[in-house]
């Protein structure tokens, strides 16, 4: 089963990416910051992380130049913001984005990228692996 | 080969701490090329009331995030007016780690913060508006849910109320159940807003 970090301060948007994640039958991990996150990528490998950017201690920027500066198999990540400007785009992908959305996500479209992003397709949904 | 006499060794950051630290030698310190004397004077200007619009200015140019936090963290004990018009400016800086860093001394001044928060709320940019709700989350001030009801009831921008229907989950009361129910019908086809008020609703009905 492929694994997910999702990293947000906030409790619910937490909650909405894990029922949306979790119903695509992946397996969800929590952080509220970037360095909580940090533990977590360090305890074990994840396939994916969806990065809130505004967050305490460690915002999404400085969690995703921490993560790609380690040597270790880097997994893909979506930044996902509730700022459309240009700059913040930029600075996503200059920190080791792979894709940057703005809130708020729409379940399908999630989905959507996920899926991309893990070479899957809608029809194997179900049952990542 | 002769050796060169060493040149006299430039005051290093302890010894520039030696030096004046009334105001004008904090103020001058906190101009300095060493980011290490900068930090120091920004944290002796703690004793300094008069210290807030230097240190707001220097929060402008100061490219050493170290030195930053510190200033922040000055700012906060000063706690006036000048200093919480500051932390706010900072709510409009392209760089994150300085808008996170600001929200949370914000958050440490629900006193001095809550006069400027109307005007903070109706702000004309929505991320200034979803940085004021985020002060909201642990701003210790009885007007908290009052101001996040009318956030919801009024604010025509989805991730600003998305942002405060978050919140209300936590700290809302029966007061705020109408107006939850009218963001649902406002934002229908948005599967966030109907995710997070619904959630609000259950909390809040769960006491």
């Amino acid at each position: 089963m492929k694994r997910i970090l999702v990293i947000d301060d906030a409790a619910t948007v937490r909650l909405y990416h894990r029922s949306i994640l979790e119903e695509l039958g992946f397996e969800v991990t929590e952080a509220v910051n970037g360095l909580e996150a940090l533990e977590r990528v360090a305890e074990g490998d994840f396939d994916l992380y969806l990065v809130d950017i505004n967050m305490p201690k460690l915002d999404g920027y400085g969690f995703l130049r921490e993560l790609r500066g380690k040597d270790m198999p880097q997994a893909p990540a979506i930044m996902v913001s509730t700022e459309a400007g240009a700059n913040d785009q930029k600075l996503a992908f200059l920190s080791g984005a792979n894709l940057y959305i703005v809130k708020p996500v729409r379940p399908e479209r999630l989905a959507s990228h996920v899926l991309t992003l893990l070479g899957m397709t809608p029809n194997g949904r179900g049952a990542p692996s | 080969m002769a050796l060169k006499k060493p040149a006299p060794a430039a005051p290093s950051s302890d010894d520039e701490r030696r030096l004046a630290r009334d105001l004008p030698g904090l103020l001058s310190a906190l101009e300095a090329a060493d980011p290490l004397a900068r930090r120091w004077a920004a944290r002796d200007l703690t004793d300094h009331p008069d210290a807030s619009r230097a240190l707001v200015e220097r929060l402008g140019i100061e490219t050493e995030p170290s030195v930053s936090q510190v200033i922040l963290t000055t700012l906060t004990r000063l706690g006036d007016e000048i200093a919480v018009a500051g932390l706010t400016e900072c709510l409009r800086s392209e760089d994150a780690m300085l808008r996170n860093a600001a929200i949370e001394a914000m958050k440490q001044l629900p006193d001095e913060v809550a006069p400027v928060m109307e005007q903070l709320l109706k702000d004309h940019d929505p991320d200034v508006r979803i940085f004021a709700v985020d002060v909201l989350e642990s701003l210790r001030h009885p007007r908290v849910e009052e101001w996040l009801i009318r956030v919801i009831a009024e604010d025509p921008h989805v991730n600003v109320c998305a942002t405060a229907v978050d919140l209300l989950g936590e700290v809302g009361s029966e007061r705020a159940v109408p107006t939850l129910h009218a963001l649902k019908a406002r934002f229908v086809d948005e599967p966030y807003i109907q995710f997070a008020a619904d959630l609000a609703l259950k909390r809040i009905a769960q006491g």
